[in-house]
C-alpha cells in the first residue's frame, strides 16, 4: 500500500494542474486575508476565526480529486493504473489516502500563511488577533475539511467519468444547491458533503447562520459517512466495470 | 504448463458475443502472431488476458494464475495495448517513474529502459509533445519496466517509421531468444510473417487456425505450385483438360492443388516447354483470406 501511496502522490506532483492550482489556492486565501485585514476597521472573535478559516484549499484540493481519478478516464491512463496493481480497491483507497494527505498538508501550509500574514497586518494596526489556542481551534477543523474534500473528490471523479461533467456538477452542486438548501431548508442543507457538514467542523457558515449548523462531532460523523458511501459506491463501480 | 494459457475463454457485451470458447497456449521462448479482422474478438482477449475484461466464462492464466493474482503482475507480464496513452503533461521519465512505484520496480530500471527504447533525449519532454512513434516507443518501455517473462504486444507498431518497426522486431527476436513468451497482435501481415514463429488467428471470436507459421500457411488447402510455360495459353488448356484451374500472378500461373512434379508430368504430356516450375507456399496474407473468409485484417 505504501508503494501504491508514493505513486499517487508522485502522479500528482509531477503535473501542472496541481502547482497551479495550489498556487491558485494560496493567492486567493491570502488575497481576501490581506484585503480584509487592511480594509475591516472592527473585529469580533467570529470574524477573526472566519479570517483565519478561510483557506481555498478546500476547495481547490476537491477538484484536483476529481480531476485526479475522472483524469484516468480522461487519459486512459487507468488502464496502466490497473496493469500495475489489478487490485482496483487498492488503486482507490491509495489514491483517496494520498488526496487525503495532499489535503491536510496544503490546507496546514495555507492556514499558516494566512494566519501569519492577518496577525501580522491586525497587529500593525493595533487590531484584536487570536490567541494561539483560538489558533488550533481553526486549524484543525481547516486540515480535516480538506483531506475530506480531496478523498471525497476522488470519490465522484470514480462515479462521474466524465471529468469536465464532475467539475461543473461539483461546482454547482456546491456554489449553488448547497447555499440554497442551507439558506431555505438548513434542516436538510446542513447535512450536504461539500459545504454543509464541513461548515458543521469549522464552526462558521460563510455569509449565514452559525445556529443552523451541525456540532462539530455530528459534522464529523456525517463526513465520515460521506465519505463511506463515496468510496462504497466508487469501489463496487470501480471492481465491476470492464476497462475496453 | 504453458507460460501463457487460455481455456474455453468466452465474453459477451450485451446481445454481442466478443469471445467464443477460445483456447490457445503461448510458449515460451517463441514470438506468437496473433491476428484476425476488424472486431475479431483480439482485442478482448488480450484485456481478458489481462484482467482489464471480466470474462463471461473460461480462464485467462500466466503460470496457471490469473493476471490479478500474480504477485507482481507487472514484473511477470509486460502488455503493450492498443490504446496506450499518457497524461499528456506528464513527463515520460516521470510517467514510468510512477508506474515503477506502483509496480514495485527499481527505480533504475526508468533509465534502462528509456535508453532500450531510444528516448533518453526525450525523457523529460512532456509527452503531449510526442509523436506517436515516440508514444509507442514510451509504451513499449513501459512494458519491458518490471523486466517481465511474458509479453503482450496489442499492434506495436503503430506510428512506427521503418527504421521503428526493424527495430520492433529485433526487439521481439531478443525477447524470445531470452526464453521470454511474446504474443503480438498486429494487422501488418507482412511484418508478422517476419516476425513471429506461431499463429493464431481468430475471426467473429472464434479460433480459426492456430499453430507453427509455416504449418498454418501450409493450410489445408494442398500444395501450391507456380508455373511458367513458353506458351501459357497451351499451359492453360492443358491444366483444364486435367482438371486443374490456375490462377494468373504476373507473369506466371499459380496451381492451388498440385505439387511441381504433377504440374510437370501434365506439361510433359501436352510437350510443353517450362520456364519455371516451383513450390510456392502461401503468404501469409492469402492464409489469412483463406481462414477468415476473406476479412480485411485489423
Amino acid at each position: 500500500m505504501s508503494a501504491l501511496l508514493r505513486a499517487e502522490l508522485l502522479k500528482l506532483r509531477t503535473t501542472r494542474t496541481f502547482l497551479t492550482l495550489v498556487g491558485a489556492a494560496l493567492l486567493l486565501s491570502l488575497l481576501v486575508v490581506v484585503l480584509t485585514a487592511l480594509l475591516q476597521d472592527h473585529f469580533t472573535h467570529r470574524d477573526l476565526r472566519s479570517l483565519f478559516a478561510g483557506d481555498f484549499t478546500g476547495l481547490f484540493i476537491l477538484l484536483l480529486g476529481v480531476m485526479g481519478m475522472a483524469g484516468e478516464w480522461r487519459h486512459r491512463t487507468i488502464t496502466s493504473s490497473v496493469l500495475a496493481e489489478p487490485d482496483r480497491l487498492k488503486l482507490l483507497a491509495a489514491k483517496v489516502i494520498a488526496y487525503a494527505i495532499a489535503g491536510i498538508v496544503l490546507s496546514l501550509i495555507v492556514t499558516l500563511a494566512i494566519m501569519a500574514v492577518g496577525t501580522i497586518i491586525l497587529s500593525s494596526r493595533d487590531l484584536p488577533t487570536l490567541d494561539v489556542t483560538s489558533l488550533l481551534n481553526v486549524i484543525w477543523p481547516n486540515i480535516a475539511t480538506a483531506g475530506f474534500l480531496g478523498a471525497l473528490g476522488v470519490c465522484i471523479g470514480a462515479l462521474v467519468r466524465n471529468q469536465v461533467v464532475a467539475i461543473v456538477g461539483v461546482l454547482i452542486f456546491s456554489f449553488v444547491v448547497e447555499p440554497t438548501l442551507l439558506g431555505l431548508v438548513s434542516d436538510v442543507g446542513k447535512f450536504t458533503p461539500i459545504t454543509g457538514a464541513p461548515s458543521g467542523l469549522t464552526g462558521i457558515e460563510f455569509g449565514g447562520d452559525d445556529n443552523k449548523l451541525l456540532h462539530q462531532v455530528p459534522a464529523a460523523l456525517v463526513m465520515v459517512g460521506w465519505l463511506a458511501l463515496g468510496f462504497g459506491a466508487a469501489a463496487a463501480l470501480l471492481r465491476g466495470r470492464d476497462l475496453t | 504448463m504453458a507460460p501463457v494459457e487460455v481455456r474455453d475463454l468466452s465474453k459477451r457485451f450485451g446481445q454481442v458475443e466478443a469471445v467464443k470458447n477460445l483456447s490457445f497456449d503461448i510458449e515460451a521462448g517463441r514470438v506468437t502472431g496473433f491476428l484476425g479482422p476488424n472486431g475479431a474478438g483480439k482485442s478482448t482477449t488480450l484485456r481478458a488476458l489481462l484482467g482489464l475484461i471480466h470474462p463471461t466464462a473460461g480462464t485467462a492464466t500466466f503460470d496457471g494464475k490469473r493476471y490479478e493474482d500474480l504477485d507482481r503482475p507487472s514484473g511477470e507480464v509486460g502488455a503493450v495495448l492498443e490504446d496506450a496513452s499518457f497524461h499528456p503533461g506528464r513527463s515520460a521519465r516521470n510517467h514510468l517513474r510512477v508506474l515503477a512505484a506502483t509496480g514495485q520496480h527499481p527505480p533504475e530500471r526508468v533509465d534502462l529502459v528509456l535508453a532500450d527504447v531510444g528516448l533518453t533525449d526525450a525523457a523529460d519532454r512532456r509527452v503531449k509533445g510526442y509523436s506517436m512513434g515516440m508514444r509507442q516507443r514510451l509504451a513499449i518501455a513501459a512494458a519491458l519496466l518490471g523486466d517481465p517473462e511474458v509479453l503482450i504486444l496489442d499492434e506495436p507498431t503503430n506510428g512506427l517509421d521503418p527504421p521503428g518497426i526493424a527495430w520492433m522486431r529485433g526487439m521481439l527476436r531478443e525477447q524470445a531468444g531470452r526464453g521470454r513468451a511474446v504474443l503480438i497482435s498486429s494487422h501488418l501481415l507482412a511484418e508478422v510473417a517476419q516476425s513471429v514463429d506461431d499463429v493464431i488467428v481468430i475471426s467473429r471470436g472464434e479460433m480459426r487456425a492456430q499453430g507453427p507459421l509455416a504449418q498454418v500457411l501450409g493450410g489445408d488447402g494442398g500444395p501450391v505450385t507456380e508455373v511458367i510455360a513458353e506458351d501459357q495459353a497451351a499451359m492453360w488448356s492443358a491444366l483444364q483438360a486435367a482438371g486443374h484451374t490456375a490462377v494468373r500472378d504476373g507473369g506466371s500461373m499459380i496451381v492451388h492443388g498440385l505439387t511441381p512434379a504433377e504440374v510437370g508430368r501434365i506439361a510433359g504430356g501436352a510437350q510443353l516447354t517450362l520456364l519455371l516450375l516451383t513450390p510456392r507456399a502461401r503468404s501469409l496474407e492469402e492464409a489469412f483470406f483463406a481462414l477468415t473468409g476473406g476479412e480485411a485484417p485489423a
